[in-house]
């Protein structure tokens, strides 16, 4: 089983990657060219969105990718989420200490939760500004 | 209670023979008294008899002598005899009647003669009579008659006077004329003053005295009642024998007086009669018994005094012996801090006082220098115990079964005989193929031998991998142990090599016990040629010796605990009694059949004696070739990496292994595959790389061998883990970290041609930590 990857624009500062089958040292080139070109139709300070409901497995070189995209985002003032990882890729993240945990979330609702929460912020951060 | 004290019963002891002796001198003195009192008695009495006799006599003589004279006087003037009686009954008042009887003449035709009785009246007037005028002639009458006979003077019987209402008594003398007797003076003697003069004598209180006639009548008698009566035949016979005047009788005849009685008898002269004077024995010792009894009171009081003082006296003495006894339970109860009685005395008391003092303070010093001694010794064992935990550490497990494939199996055992020892073993595996064992004995005992055993141990462990092979470790660790080796130890020391897929062995001794083969017939005792003692001669050589193990074959290693195990007659166990047991064994037996067998048999020998030395057993047997394994061989080159983890995941799902586990065991897998073919062959060569998996029902064994540059995944240091991995500088190492987190064990050799590692992954439900 290969990668499979899948990406949609609900808005212009948020794209949604939804990532399946198996991520190692053969397959993280393909998402790291993928990403790069999502990320470059993305907003500044946007938000990328991974959900993980599809990925079997993951090594240290998936982890790599991760890593990069979230320095990526973090250095254009955006966000990375990570949706719904499963029991495999929860394991490796837990071993490594992959990401903060609030950047996890568990289900659709707790993210959209999530940002909406952060909208407001913005929102209101900009009308304090 | 009371006779628990000393001083009760030295007085009570005290009493009892004081007593005894009391009684003793008392009833002695006593027997010794009475013999005197009653001789005394004797004396008295014998004269007071005889002096009241001489006094009667004296009385009767004056009596007798009247009338004798009388007569003499009469018969020559026969007309003057009424007022000679009369004269003469004036002068004697003991006579009471006098008569003067003639015989009549033989011519009835004369007168007949006056025969005057002049008889004293009651009122002491005296009357006469004619006694011839009397209507019964006296001259017929047997007084008379009888009188005629007596010219010296004759006693009659007492009689009772009815005219006079009193005892009289007769005395009659013949008065003689020319040689023929014409008639009589008779005297009628009053026996009043018989009683007067008996009643007067000075007796000894409680006696009595009498007076008996030649019948054997009492005359007269203290108890008058008696008088008159005849005398029992007993006293009767006392009182006659001349030579006996004191007599004993054990009744009296006088019913006022009971019990024995002694008799003293005297005679009167001039009459048949005799003085009694009886005294009863019971007066004679009255008084001496009186004085004894006082004596036994007074002296038991005496006693009772001296008693009294021997206990307050004692018991004053002793008192800090009581103090004493009762400290003395005090530092039987340990307590050593009390107040002994204070010792201005010099006595025994004194002495003991002052050296129960000191042995308190020596005893205290030396109960601290126990303490302190005991608590040393408490240290030292803790330590030595500590030294064995140690040294138990630095052995591996008695157990070891080839854990890839059950190639082999291996069963140790080691007896120290005290906490730590000199004995040793050691095994692992040298590389995937070939497993190192040896056993050694170092030759001495306890500490030092345990310090040496460490050394040996330890350095046969680091210098394995460099020497490969026994005869070159022996070598090795030959030289290492001659360095510095002032104290001349030295351990003799066996090493066998096993390959593990050939089972063939390759053994080299120094200086040790010869191994036994056992399992195919007889055991045999492999006697091949050894080398000098490790650690004595720096230039010793080692020849190897080579067999080949089959299967069902064990190989038994050994020190000389076994063989030189004394029973407590000191007869060795020997080697032949080992070969003998291991004969027995049969040929399925397992290794640890054989350890327990050989240890039971020397238990058995030795009995109850003390081990005197560690005994150490091992037991190799090999199984047989390799069972096949699932092999999967990668070149070096990242694409076939992921083609052999797809085999690879395949072939555990046919192994029935569980998804978990098989995604961990592939993630392992990956990340140190990859890590292999991008690192290990710099050179830009193709590598050549093999997996090998041992699915178990335990675990799954994983094997990974390959040709690259040396690597230990084990090696790099963990990395740090800030918690998010964007924050890190250089992502690096986290697929080893990975790998070696996920496996249960990682074991890693390097060899000659390449890296060996071995991966242990425990089933997730046998192990919670298997992540």
């Amino acid at each position: 089983m290969t990668l499979s990857l899948h990406s949609e624009f609900p808005a212009p500062d948020r794209v949604i990657v939804q990532v399946g089958g198996r991520l190692d040292a053969m397959t993280f080139g393909e998402l790291d060219e993928a990403m790069l070109a999502l990320l470059r139709q993305l907003d500044d300070g946007g938000t990328v969105v991974i959900d993980l409901a599809g990925l079997e497995y993951v090594s240290s070189a998936g982890l790599r990718s991760f890593a990069q995209i979230r320095k990526r985002m973090r250095a254009r003032g955006g966000y990375t989420l990570l949706l719904n990882p499963q029991p495999q890729v929860r394991k490796v993240f837990e071993i490594v200490k992959a990401v903060p945990v609030n950047e996890v979330f568990t289900s659709t609702q707790e993210l959209d939760a999530y940002l909406d929460r952060m909208q407001r912020r913005i929102i209101e951060g900009d009308s304090d500004a | 209670m009371v006779l628990r004290s000393i001083a009760s019963r030295m007085a009570l002891w005290v009493l009892a023979g004081s007593t005894l002796v009391l009684a003793a001198i008392g009833t002695l003195l006593l027997s010794l008294t009475r013999a005197q009192i009653l001789q005394l008695t004797h004396h008295e009495a014998a004269a007071l008899a005889a002096s009241a006799g001489s006094e009667i006599q004296a009385r009767i003589d004056r009596v007798a002598i009247s009338t004798q004279m009388l007569a003499t006087i009469i018969a020559t003037r026969q007309d003057s005899a009424e007022p000679l009686l009369r004269d003469t009954l004036q002068a004697n008042r003991d006579i009471d009647g006098l008569a003067a009887a003639f015989k009549p003449s033989s011519d009835p035709v004369d007168a007949r003669p006056y025969s005057p009785f002049v008889s004293r009246l009651d009122h002491g007037a005296l009357a006469s009579r004619d006694l011839s005028s009397d209507a019964r002639p006296y001259w017929n009458s047997n007084w008379f008659l009888g009188g005629l006979s007596c010219s010296a003077g004759c006693w009659q019987r007492p009689f009772l006077s009815l005219s006079r209402q009193r005892q009289l008594i007769n005395y009659s003398v013949a008065i003689s004329r020319a040689g023929h007797p014409i008639g009589i003076i008779n005297a009628d003697v009053t026996l009043d003053w018989l009683h007067q003069v008996l009643g007067h004598l000075d007796k000894p209180e409680g006696a009595y005295v009498f007076v008996i006639d030649s019948d054997g009548d009492y005359l007269a008698h203290d108890n008058p009642v008696l008088v008159g009566k005849r005398g029992t035949p007993e006293l009767l016979n006392a009182v006659a024998s001349d030579q006996a005047e004191s007599v004993r009788l054990p009744v009296a005849q006088n019913p006022q007086v009971h019990g024995a009685v002694w008799v003293y008898s005297a005679p009167i002269e001039g009459t048949h009669w005799r003085l009694g004077l009886v005294v009863p024995e019971i007066r004679i010792y009255a008084g001496v018994r009186r004085i004894f009894l006082w004596g036994l009171l007074l002296g038991m009081l005496a006693l009772l005094g001296v008693a009294l003082i021997t206990l307050l006296t004692i018991r004053r003495t002793m008192a800090p012996l009581g103090v004493l006894a009762d400290r003395a339970e005090h530092v039987a109860r340990g307590e050593l801090d009390f107040e002994l009685p204070p010792t201005s005395r010099h006595d025994e008391v004194g002495r003991l006082t002052l050296s129960f003092d000191q042995m308190r303070h020596e005893l205290a010093l030396h109960l601290q220098d126990l303490a302190r001694v005991a608590r040393e010794k408490q240290r030292l064992a803790s330590e030595l115990e500590i030294a064995h935990q140690i040294q138990i550490g630095l052995l591996p497990s008695e157990h070891y079964l080839d854990a890839v494939c059950a190639h082999f199996e291996l069963h140790a055992a080691l007896r120290p005989a005290r906490a730590v020892g000199g004995d040793l073993y050691s095994y692992f595996m040298l590389d995937p193929e070939r497993f190192f064992v040896m056993v050694g004995d170092v030759s001495d005992k306890g500490i030092p031998a345990a310090l040496f055993m460490a050394q040996t141990i330890t350095l046969a462990k680091a210098l394995a991998p460099r020497a490969q092979t026994p005869q070159n470790l022996l070598r090795l660790l030959n030289l290492e142990l001659c360095r510095g080796n002032d104290s001349c130890m030295f351990v003799t020391l066996l090493c066998g090599l096993l390959d593990t897929n050939s089972g063939n062995l390759v053994l080299a001794s120094a200086g040790h016990e010869p191994p036994i083969l056992c399992g195919q017939g007889t055991p045999k005792l492999l006697n091949f040629a050894t080398g000098a003692v490790l650690g004595l001669y720096e230039d010793s050589d080692y020849p190897e010796h080579h067999l080949r193990l089959h299967q069902g074959e064990t190989l038994l290693m050994y020190t000389d605990g076994i063989t030189e195990a004394s029973d407590d007659h000191q007869h060795m166990y020997g080697i032949e009694r080992t070969v003998e047991c291991l004969a027995q064994m049969p040929a399925t037996a397992s290794t640890a059949g054989y350890i327990e067998r050989l240890l039971g048999d020397v238990d058995r020998f030795v009995a109850d004696a003390v081990q005197a030395d560690d005994i150490t057993l091992l037991a190799l047997a090999w199984h047989g070739a390799a069972q096949s394994h699932t092999e999967v061989c990668i070149a070096g080159q990242l694409e076939d990496v992921f083609v052999g983890l797809d085999r690879c995941e395949h072939l555990l799902q046919e192994a029935g292994v569980a998804p978990s586990l098989r995604s961990d065991v592939r993630l392992v897998l990956e990340e140190l595959l990859v890590n292999t073919v991008e690192y290990g062959y710099p050179d830009g060569r193709s590598g050549q790389i093999r997996v090998l998996l041992h699915p178990g029902p335990d675990a799954v064994m994983v094997e990974l061998i390959d040709d690259g540059i040396a690597f230990d995944p084990m090696h790099p240091p963990d990395p740090s883990l800030p918690g998010d991995l964007a924050d890190r500088e250089q992502i690096g190492g986290l697929g080893i970290h990975l790998a070696r987190t996920m496996t249960s064990e990682m074991r890693y050799t390097r060899h000659a041609h390449g890296n060996h590692l071995l991966l242990r992954f425990i089933h997730p439900n046998q192990d919670g930590t298997s992540s």
